[in-house]
């Protein structure tokens, strides 16, 4: 329910600057996601949201309020830790009623509150289970529990599902997007690694890398018009080809010993990185190809199957390839979606 | 499963048959002092005085834990037994978990060589500190009171209660910390809410140890009180002889009452000293 505002924000560990002059602003009820690699900062971010970290300069506001030099605890946001940080010697409704007990809330008012998230979250059957009787999904929705509870105006999620198996991701992701929607109007950062959790869970994502925003956008705006090669190269899974290139007067481009014209006109000149996404490049029908290449490694992957070419370019295709490794094979290059990155 | 605990029980090896015959001398050993006390205690003095002090005497004689709990200086001396161990043991826990939240939580400048400071006080032998102490209780005319016992015990516990509950402290995730604090926590409540629940175990330890220590110590109310009246129970217990005789079985039933205390403690936390001993092996 509230908007949050970063305002030039730096952060020192001592010499070393982590957060260099981040500005951003995060709509109300907006699901945003910082994404990058370990150690750009984006976790760091999220302490500095919070208040676990204080800023070494610039202006953090929650709702229009400066909360720059607030306790964490009066800026009305909750927080979902990596490990979950449930205390192990509570059991879960004591976990969950944690903060309310804390600011001294009737007993009665507790229970029925704790009761009533429990079920919200289907973990109503567990509430005198302890921290280590549970499983990782559980242990998580004990946590978002224990946020949600306090109806926070912001919450934060710092990697919460990088600690549970592959198929338990999916089904959490897909649980705290419903979550974001029945919690009307409350805004969510939430920060990961994983470029397809940014994908499907944002409604849009700061791209951060060392210490800087590189781009924030809407997933499909990163996906089709990444700002630089760090974003192109981090958005989309498998990764953006990347060749040296030239774009010349005419607005020709040049790479790997081919020259097209794009669909739409560069206005950069000269030498270039060309971006090209696998699912941009297709196997070429007679007389059509573009580029020719030979097969190095074939992944299939079922449901689409990756081609690995030694140019070096990975092209993504639907179908079965009746082609082995070491075939040479012509490639068509989808006009419409060249990207150029200047040098 | 069961095969291979077959398997272990048959085959005794060298190895462990060494190991249980030396434990099985080391608990006689340790053992064989509390027997003579205790067939000392149930003899008369008579047939203690007859000599042989591993004989079983003929009838159960418990005239001397009726002399000794019926007599005014014992109950003296439990009282004011209690009156040191009790507040010392408290204290100096109390200190050493202020401490060690601090160095294991709240790291400042030079937190570093404070905590090695106050750990080095670990190592002085009292040889060393009993005659400036002495000088310094009576310069300010606390001599002949319980008071100088109750502070040396305490000030002596603070190292290794700050070390144990330090490195236990340590052993507690930053992230519980912080997200009791987003929960609206101070650290004082992070503290007593949720690092000392957790940290019972080692304060268990903790207590047991300060109080069998302080109970069972000699040398500081030997030195600190002079008169009957403030006397404690490991003193008592040699007061009880006579000028010309030695009352054998009035001092070994005092001495295993006053083992009770200790002995009651222990069992009390036995369950969290065990755990206590092997915290930090196996990540909790």
């Amino acid at each position: 329910m509230a908007r949050v505002t970063l305002e030039n924000i730096r952060k020192s560990f001592g010499d070393v600057e982590v957060i260099r002059d981040v500005s951003l602003d995060i709509e109300r009820g907006e699901f945003m996601v910082f994404v990058g690699p370990s150690g750009c900062g984006k976790s760091t971010m999220l302490r500095l949201i919070s208040g676990l970290e204080d800023v070494s300069g610039g202006t953090i506001r929650i709702g229009g309020r400066d909360v720059t030099g607030v306790a964490p605890s009066k800026r009305r946001l909750a927080m979902v830790f990596q490990s979950y940080a449930l205390f192990p010697h509570l059991d879960v409704a004591g976990n969950i009623g944690f903060g309310l007990s804390l600011a001294r809330t009737p007993a009665g008012e507790i229970e029925r509150r704790v009761k009533d998230v429990a079920e919200r979250l289907g973990i109503a059957d567990l509430l005198s289970r302890m921290p280590r009787q549970l499983s990782g999904g559980e242990r998580q929705r004990v946590a978002i529990g224990r946020a949600i509870i306090r109806d926070p105006e912001v919450f934060l999620f710092d990697e919460p599902l990088s600690n549970l198996d592959a198929a338990l991701r999916v089904r959490m992701r897909l649980e705290i997007a419903r979550l974001h929607k029945a919690l009307d109007g409350v805004t969510m950062i939430y920060v990961t690694h994983d470029q397809t959790e940014a994908m499907t869970l944002a409604d849009r994502i700061a791209v951060i890398n060392r210490g800087r925003i590189e781009q924030v956008g809407t997933p499909m705006e990163l996906y089709h018009h990444p700002a630089n090669t760090f974003v192109a190269g981090f958005i989309g899974a498998p990764a953006m080809n990347f060749l040296d290139g030239n774009v010349d007067e005419s607005g020709a481009v040049s790479f790997a010993g081919v020259t097209i014209m794009p669909a739409q006109p560069f206005s950069h000149r000269g030498r270039a990185t060309i971006g090209i996404r696998p699912e941009s490049l297709r196997l070429a029908g007679a007389g059509e190809a573009d580029l020719v290449a030979r097969l190095d490694h074939v992944e299939p992957l079922g449901a689409e199957t990756l081609l690995h070419f030694d140019t070096p370019l990975t092209v993504r295709v639907n179908d079965a390839v009746p082609a082995v490794e070491g075939d040479t094979l012509g490639l068509v290059i989808d006009r419409t979606r060249i990207h150029v990155f200047p040098p | 499963m069961r095969s291979m605990a077959d398997r272990r029980t048959l085959h005794v090896t060298p190895w462990t048959a060494a190991l249980i015959t030396i434990l099985v001398m080391l608990a006689v050993l340790f053992l064989t002092p509390t027997v003579g006390v205790l067939l000392s205690s149930i003899k008369t003095t008579r047939d203690i005085a007859l000599g042989d002090l591993w004989s079983i005497p003929g009838e159960l004689f418990l005239g001397n834990y009726a002399e000794v709990l019926s007599n005014p200086a014992v109950h003296r001396y439990f009282v004011n037994t209690l009156i040191v161990t009790v507040p010392a043991t408290a204290a100096s826990t109390a200190l050493g978990v202020l401490a060690g939240y601090v160095f294991a939580k709240l790291p400042f400048r030079g937190a570093g060589i404070l905590f090695l400071a106050i750990v080095a006080g670990m190592f002085f032998p009292p040889q060393v500190i009993l005659v400036p102490l002495f000088r310094l209780f009576n310069g300010v005319g606390l001599i002949d009171t319980l008071w100088p016992i109750f502070l040396v015990h305490t000030a002596l516990g603070i190292p290794i209660c700050t070390l144990l509950m330090r490195n236990f402290f340590a052993t507690v995730p930053d992230a519980l910390r912080e997200a009791a604090i987003l929960e609206g926590a101070s650290e004082w409540q992070v503290l007593t809410r949720v690092a000392i629940p957790l940290g019972l175990p080692a304060l268990a330890v903790l207590a047991t140890l300060q109080f069998t220590w302080i109970w069972n110590d000699f040398l500081w109310p030997l030195i600190f009180t002079q008169s009957d009246e403030k006397r404690t129970i490991m003193i008592g217990i040699v007061n009880l002889k006579g000028q010309y005789t030695v009352a054998w079985g009035v001092q070994g039933a005092l001495s295993l009452i006053a083992s009770l205390p200790t002995l009651v403690i222990f069992l009390f936390f036995q369950r969290y000293f065990i755990k206590g001993m092997t915290m930090g092996a196996v990540k909790g």
